[in-house]
């Protein structure tokens, strides 16, 4: 079968009417599961797998495909309006997302993330769909060396995350390495900084960090901030008012981002967090006014969206055409396809072309549907904020606990989630950026894997690293992208 | 003043990375690796030793705005201090009362405590929005959470 | 006012979505299903043995979506479809020190007869390594229910042809191979090699072991970056299929059935002695009542025997393999002693 005629099987299989109704509610389903405390994707594939069991294979899997990037989107949600990112990739959506929202803005906020997951999905989703076939030779292209190098380029961005005293930032960076040290470590089996305490030995929990360190510390600035009411208006709120202006913004990163954030997506283990980060830092370095970017900067929370949904398509690429779950969402995602008796492999486009371009023209529809179905949603949505401040913080406290109990099932997180959270609000008091923290959290662990599996595989040489072309590209360019900023500092200075 | 302040968190950082650089070298040793677990972490140790000492030195460069986020009256720091309480009270009451109640009370003390006095809407919310959670994660999404004292 | 009400709101939406999901969903069915085949059961019966009085809360000692979560899942849907159980059941995940957190949690529940949980090689294997206070003696066996096998595999053009040509090159000069698997060093994938390395005479503590998260392995082999992967087969079966790569061994004792599995030779056909089962089964806490535990036993015998679970085995390619407490025992006993061999070897066993 020629891949034109499997294209159109595809698009027949999806935009049936069958097809159509399991997208939307796939979507709709994922969507509000991303918005609930704590359940990211794979909480939510998770969920859906029992329900799906017994379907048409096509159909189940073209509802999964949707409950995942509604999934996704949901997940900024809260981000965006309680600056409690409930997935990786949508803590850099909180970055200019969550000042936008505390401006009075978050309709649009949410508008322009919508805007722009709409656009990075849809690009990528052609990407995936002209170069899906010849792509799985750049998935598998990565070696441990080479992602010590994309982890490396990804520390880069500390220096410009800091708001001020770069050592600062670097501390704090520092510190959130040491954060993800802990645990038993993977190449050795050794117990890192667990005090035999068995609720460390798989590490701290994302959530966790990511919740206490802006959910809850931001609680205790509400907290004291619960008089006065900073949201100058109220009515306003859930404007969807985007400007030309602010479009002329968002189009730039969002045609940038979508490239991006798609090859990024499709190496196994980077995924959307590390796409969402890079497309960040890459705008703000490019950026005219730097400067806006962490204040509720259009561009600076339309990067991150776009570039998270990108890679979200991207993702599929070593699924579909290796068989390669890239990330614990995909692995989940391929268990679901496990059961619906579908094996995602390299063989998949031949065996069951309806099943392949199926999935992938679902995702044009997914997010024609998560565009129209959640752009009336919004105002609503987002007069969360307009309740009043006592209760609001009350709700949020709840919230975070409940994202992080439904995650781990235990009390020892919880207090673990408390922990962040004073840790947080010093910090913020102190004038360390959580920023560095988190990043060093996430990038830290796969830094440290990859450096010492490199090594394994070398037999101790150095050299490896210098030896991959693709390795030693990445770390000039770290090299190059951490020196640059110092110098300009050191120029303004002079 | 200000100068010791970054003085005294550099302290504070320096005692961190003592305590983690001991632990470090107290890490068994695995034989069959090039590179142990305990190479990054030493690495880690090193370098916040470093960066704490140049932060004992360096110049603040604190703004008027940072540093006024540090001026919180007494009075918010008990209010801080007894949040913080009922959020400990509430993970130690989770598994033995259970989700729905637990957060049933948190949510009303909580929420009146910091000020809000309409009772009977806060009443509401508080019963209604963890018993819809409840259902829709226990029954929904089959994800089960402290049942404590209630019969469902 | 306006505030509660949108709040209101967005208690709607969510029963909207519920509503939804429940149309998609196989819920109703299940449920309808259920209830039919309870009055017919219920009769037969006898009046004396133990039943369920509250909802059967199933462990799985890991987080959603793993080994161990589906196996949960799986047993605890078919057990309502089949009619098996009438009791509610419920899955809970104890995420934490592969499987330490969820072992400890059912140790404080010693005495219960409404809590069960899953269990595989690693329930062996980490407390071996020291990281687990509880260890397979201190809960009650109920049954064995089903095998997955591991499989070493390398790539297509690997310059290995078999197992043994591969570990003379290994005793030559065993650094020159990289082995990768997802477990840590001391767990599954390692132990599997390992255990299979030792029989056919390498050196085993000379291994380069690499480990390898998130589906890295497959990459590895692909790109070369390691040479042989140890791992289930159901990781090998679509790329070996694809001619990406070369099983060159099963662990299980005979070849198993299927036109792309049925190609993979064993290591016992290629003169290695060595067999090794990943088992899944299900486990009570400590001082489990006699009566209960016999209900369990039953159920699971029935559940084995289901054609609702042989479908779950055929669609996530499982092995039957049913045992019952006694022999489950000893088997156990036996395979625990081997591992304990090897990590003793290796330098990583820790209990005593």
């Amino acid at each position: 079968m020629g891949s034109i005629e499997g294209i159109m099987t595809g698009f027949q299989t999806a935009f049936s009417l069958e097809g159509i109704m399991f997208v939307m509610i796939g979507v709709l389903v994922g969507t509000f599961i991303g918005m609930l405390p704590g359940l990211g994707p794979i909480s939510a594939i998770a969920v859906m797998i029992p329900i799906t069991f017994g379907m048409d294979p096509s159909t189940g899997l073209i509802m999964m495909a949707g409950v995942y990037y509604g999934a996704v989107f949901g997940g900024s949600t809260s981000s965006i309006l309680l600056n409690a990112p409930g997935i990786s990739g949508t803590v850099a959506t909180s970055f200019d997302g969550y000042p936008m929202a505390q401006q009075g803005k978050a309709g649009k906020a949410l508008a322009i993330a919508a805007i722009a997951s709409f656009t990075g999905g849809t690009v990528s989703v052609v990407l995936l769909m002209i170069m899906a076939p010849a792509l799985a030779s750049v998935a598998i292209s990565f070696g441990p060396p080479a992602y010590f190098g994309l982890m490396l380029l990804g520390l880069t961005a500390i220096a410009s995350l800091s708001e001020g005293s770069t050592t600062k930032a670097l501390i704090s960076a520092v510190v959130g390495f040491m954060a993800v040290t802990i645990g038993i470590d993977p190449q050795t089996g050794t117990q890192r900084f667990t005090f035999g305490n068995a609720n460390l030995f798989e590490g701290i929990d994302f959530l966790v960090i990511a919740l206490g360190l802006f959910a809850i510390a931001e609680v205790g600035k509400l907290i004291i901030a619960r008089h006065d009411d900073s949201l100058s208006d109220k009515r306003n709120v859930g404007s969807l008012k985007i400007t030309k202006e602010e479009l002329k913004d968002m189009r730039g990163p969002m045609s940038r981002q979508s490239f991006v954030g798609f090859f990024l997506g499709v190496l196994p283990g980077a995924g959307a967090t590390i796409a969402s980060f890079i497309g960040y830092i890459m705008e703000k370095k490019i950026a005219k006014k730097p400067e806006e970017f962490g204040k509720g900067s259009v561009k600076g929370l339309t990067a991150p969206e776009t570039a998270n949904n990108a890679a979200t398509s991207g993702a599929f690429v070593p699924l579909l055409s290796l068989g390669i779950p890239g990330s614990g969402t995909t692995a989940v995602l391929l268990g679901a396809f496990l059961v619906l008796g579908v094996q995602p492999g390299p063989l998949l486009m031949v065996e069951r072309p309806e099943i392949f371009w199926g999935i992938i023209a679902s995702m044009y529809l997914g997010n024609i549907v998560l565009l129209v179905l959640n752009l009336p949603l919004i105002p609503y949505i987002s007069k969360i904020l307009n309740i009043p401040r006592p209760l609001l913080i009350a709700l949020v406290i709840m919230f975070s606990m409940i994202g992080v109990y439904a995650i781990s099932f235990s009390t020892f997180d919880l207090y673990m989630l408390v922990l962040f959270g004073v840790l947080g609000f010093l910090m913020r008091l102190f004038a360390f950026p959580a920023p560095p923290f988190i990043l060093a959290f996430i990038l830290g662990g796969m830094l440290e894997q990859s450096f010492r599996q490199s090594l394994s595989i070398s037999n101790g040489n150095f050299m490896i690293f210098l030896e991959s072309p693709i390795s030693l590209t990445l770390i000039i360019l770290s090299v190059l992208s951490f020196i640059f900023p110092l110098l300009k500092l050191r120029k303004k200075k002079a | 003043m200000l100068r010791t302040m970054n003085r005294k968190i550099s302290l504070i950082l320096l005692a961190l990375a003592a305590f983690y650089l001991v632990m470090t070298y107290n890490l068994p040793a695995y034989t069959y690796t090039e590179i142990d677990a305990d190479m990054v972490p030493k690495g880690l140790g090193w370098l916040l030793v470093f960066l704490s000492i140049v932060l004992f030195f360096i110049k603040d460069s604190e703004t008027e705005e940072q540093r006024e986020r540090r001026n919180i009256p007494k009075k918010e720091i008990i209010t801080l201090l007894a949040v913080t309480g009922m959020i400990l009270l509430y993970i130690f009451l989770l598994e033995i009362l259970g989700f729905v109640a637990v957060t049933a009370l948190f949510v009303f003390f909580c929420s009146w405590f910091l000020g809000y006095k309409k009772f009977i809407t806060n009443a509401i919310v508080s019963i209604v929005f963890p018993v819809v959670l409840y259902m829709l994660f226990t029954q929904f999404l089959r994800i089960e959470l402290p049942q404590g004292i209630l019969p469902f | 006012m306006k505030k509660f009400l949108s709040l209101l709101l967005l208690a709607v939406v969510a029963l909207f979505a519920v509503a939804c999901s429940g149309e998609g969903g196989s819920e109703e069915s299940a449920e309808g299903e259920s209830a039919d085949s309870g009055e017919g059961s219920g009769g037969e019966e006898s009046a004396e043995s133990w039943e369920p009085s509250e909802p059967i809360e199933i462990v799985a000692p890991a987080g959603a979506g793993g080994g161990y979560d589906t196996t949960a899942r799986m047993a605890m849907q078919t057990f309502s479809e089949e009619g098996i159980i009438e009791e509610d059941m419920g899955v809970t995940n104890k995420v934490g020190g592969g499987g330490a957190v969820g072992w400890s949690y059912i140790a404080d529940q010693a005495g219960s007869n409404h809590h069960l949980f899953v269990t595989s090689p690693p329930f062996l294997l980490v407390p071996l390594n020291g990281q687990s206070e509880y260890n397979y003696e201190d809960f009650t066996p109920i049954a064995n229910m089903i095998a997955d096998y591991p499989a070493f595999a390398v790539a297509e053009d690997a310059e290995w042809n078999d197992l043994n040509e591969l570990f003379e090159d290994m005793k030559e000069d065993p650094a020159s191979v990289t082995v990768v698997g997802t477990s840590s060093p001391g767990s599954m994938d390692h132990i599997a090699f390992a255990y299979v390395a030792k029989a056919a005479g390498v050196d085993i503590t000379q291994i380069k072991y690499v480990s390898a998260q998130d589906g890295e392995g497959v990459t590895q082999i692909l790109n070369g970056s390691a040479d042989v992967f140890s791992t289930g087969i159901a990781e090998t079966a679509e790329q070996a299929r694809a001619g990406n790569m070369r099983v060159l061994g099963v662990t299980s004792e005979e070849r198993l059935e299927g036109e792309t599995l049925g190609q993979f030779p064993t290591v016992k056909e290629q003169g290695i002695d060595a067999e090794l089962v990943n088992w899944r089964g299900f486990f009570g806490p400590p001082d489990m009542d006699q009566a209960a535990v016999d209900y369990y036993v039953e159920k699971f015998e029935e559940l084995s025997n289901s054609e609702g679970f042989a479908d779950v085995r055929a669609q996530f390619g499982w092995n039957e393999m049913y045992m019952a407490p006694e022999e489950y025992q000893e088997y156990l006993d036996a395979q625990n002693e081997e591992f304990q061999s090897i990590l003793d070897e290796l330098g990583l066993g820790q209990s005593e």
